[in-house]
């Protein structure tokens, strides 16, 4: 994390200020959901509570295919050049690329947190905008961690927002080169590009800073794929399943 | 207004105080806790040995934390869960055999983590049980670099507290091997099941060997 550099606290309450009255007070306030019970403390029965919770896989062969397609564009294509990357590119000016496009998500994470009745969150995501695109140098520093006043929030995105609405996966589906979705969190990501500012830049630039967006903070997705794969005993059930709880997981916060 | 302000006050008394009758809930969710903090405080205490950095020690710390965790955990109520109904058919040989590849292999998962142990500390968050107290689950949150990670244990009471399941920011550890678990077994039988999980905790602990030797 890039260290906060020297700011007067003045200038931060007044940024803060706005976002918490407007978003916090007048909007319905519901932050993140407390974790509830596990859903089987009730259960006697320890098998009860799984078996209708599955995702169906009808496009099983596709996906099979496609994972491994995947995993050899991993290994053989971007696994060596993200390592070339993060030889050649100092660690503050990879922290730095990250937070710039985190900053720049903005739109979608507090459009995602309104549409889900987050006032709070969406005040939090305002007040963190606000102060990283001034004071932190237009994203560039992350100074909102470092502020008493900015709640950590969970990051929002369509998929969520359409799970919160009650619609199911549908089905589980896997994308050359994104890796497991659902047919939901598709339709989520395809809805997010509309709030996405590199979706309205000239399609040859957008494109070419999306990718540089991912493949900057390809190692955290590098290190749970790795992970996955390297332990699990049936690997495309472990991806499988690995993705909906933790797709689930995220939605039901 | 005093007299019914005294009113209102007395009930508001007695309402926390009969809400606050021990249950059997409450003091599932007491015991439990107490149960998992004084095992993690035991492992914690073991890792942040000061001889840890002594090469000639690290094997017997991590012995000595395996023996506490092992402790902690049911291994037969995580593998029946794990395989899920199809456990019902298995043979109490295929169980034993089934059980002692299974806790190889979630040994050589998650205990080879702990070897990196770097000071992180644990937060504990909230305590929910069932209303027979048989059942119970602690919410933890472990602070790995500065980033928060959830980590809910289940646990169920037999002789003592023990835990059959982690949830690792949602994401259960018996859910996740179940669904590997049910596929293999569509594709194969029991001994294959076995087999598979075996080859697997082998083949974790040749790659975990070389690394802890390392370190």
């Amino acid at each position: 994390m890039i260290p906060c550099p020297p700011c007067a606290s003045g200038t931060r309450r007044r940024f803060l200020l706005p976002g918490i009255l407007i978003f916090c007070l007048l909007l319905p306030g519901a932050g993140p959901a407390a974790a509830g019970p596990h859903p089987s403390l009730e259960e006697d029965d320890p098998f009860a509570e799984y078996e209708d919770n599955r995702v169906p896989d009808p496009l099983e062969g596709w996906n099979r295919a496609v994972q491994s397609f995947n995993d050899v564009a991993i290994d053989y294509v971007l696994r060596p050049l993200h390592r070339g990357y993060v030889a050649i590119t100092p660690d503050p000016v990879r922290t730095g690329l990250h937070n710039v496009f985190y900053n720049l998500l903005f739109p979608v994470r507090f459009v995602n947190n309104l549409l889900q009745g987050k006032g709070l969150a969406a005040g939090a995501e305002f007040s963190w905008f606000i102060l990283n695109s001034t004071a932190g140098l237009g994203g560039i520093f992350d100074l909102a961690p470092s502020h008493p006043a900015i709640v950590p929030v969970e990051e929002e995105d369509l998929g969520q927002t359409l799970a919160v609405w009650g619609m199911k996966e549908t089905l589980y589906i896997v994308w050359p080169f994104l890796g497991p979705s659902t047919l939901k969190d598709s339709l989520g990501m395809v809805g997010d590009t509309f709030l996405d500012p590199l979706a309205y830049m000239d399609p040859w630039i957008g494109f070419g800073l999306t990718a540089v967006k991912t493949f900057n903070d390809l190692d955290k997705i590098l290190d749970i794929y790795d992970d996955m794969r390297g332990t699990a005993v049936e690997p495309y059930s472990a991806v499988r399943n690995g993705y909906i709880q933790y797709r689930r997981g995220k939605a039901a916060r | 207004m005093t007299a019914s302000l005294a009113r209102f006050l007395t009930y508001a008394l007695l309402c926390l105080l009969v809400s606050r009758q021990p249950s059997p809930a409450l003091a599932a969710e007491s015991e439990a806790r107490q149960r998992l903090e004084s095992t993690i405080n035991a492992v914690l205490a073991e890792l942040g040995r000061p001889e840890r950095n002594d090469p000639a020690k690290q094997q017997e710390i991590m012995d000595s934390v395996e023996k506490i965790i092992l402790t902690l955990f049911d291994f037969g109520e995580l593998s029946m869960r794990a395989v899920g109904p199809a456990w019902l058919t298995f043979s109490e040989d295929h169980k034993n055999r089934f059980q002692a590849a299974f806790t190889n292999l979630l040994r050589e998962r998650y205990l080879e983590k702990l070897a990196g142990y770097d000071g992180e500390t644990v937060t504990y968050l909230d305590e929910s049980a069932s209303k027979d107290g048989r059942r119970a689950e602690i919410q933890t949150s472990v602070d790995v670099k500065g980033t928060p990670v959830s980590v809910a244990y289940c646990m169920t009471r037999k002789d003592n507290w023990v835990v059959y399941d982690v949830v690792i920011e949602r994401v259960s550890m018996v859910h996740y091997y179940r669904d590997q678990f049910q596929e293999l077994l569509s594709k194969g039988d029991v001994e294959q099941l076995i087999r598979q999980v075996g080859d697997m905790a082998a083949k974790m602990r040749d790659l975990n060997r070389p690394r802890q030797a390392a370190q």
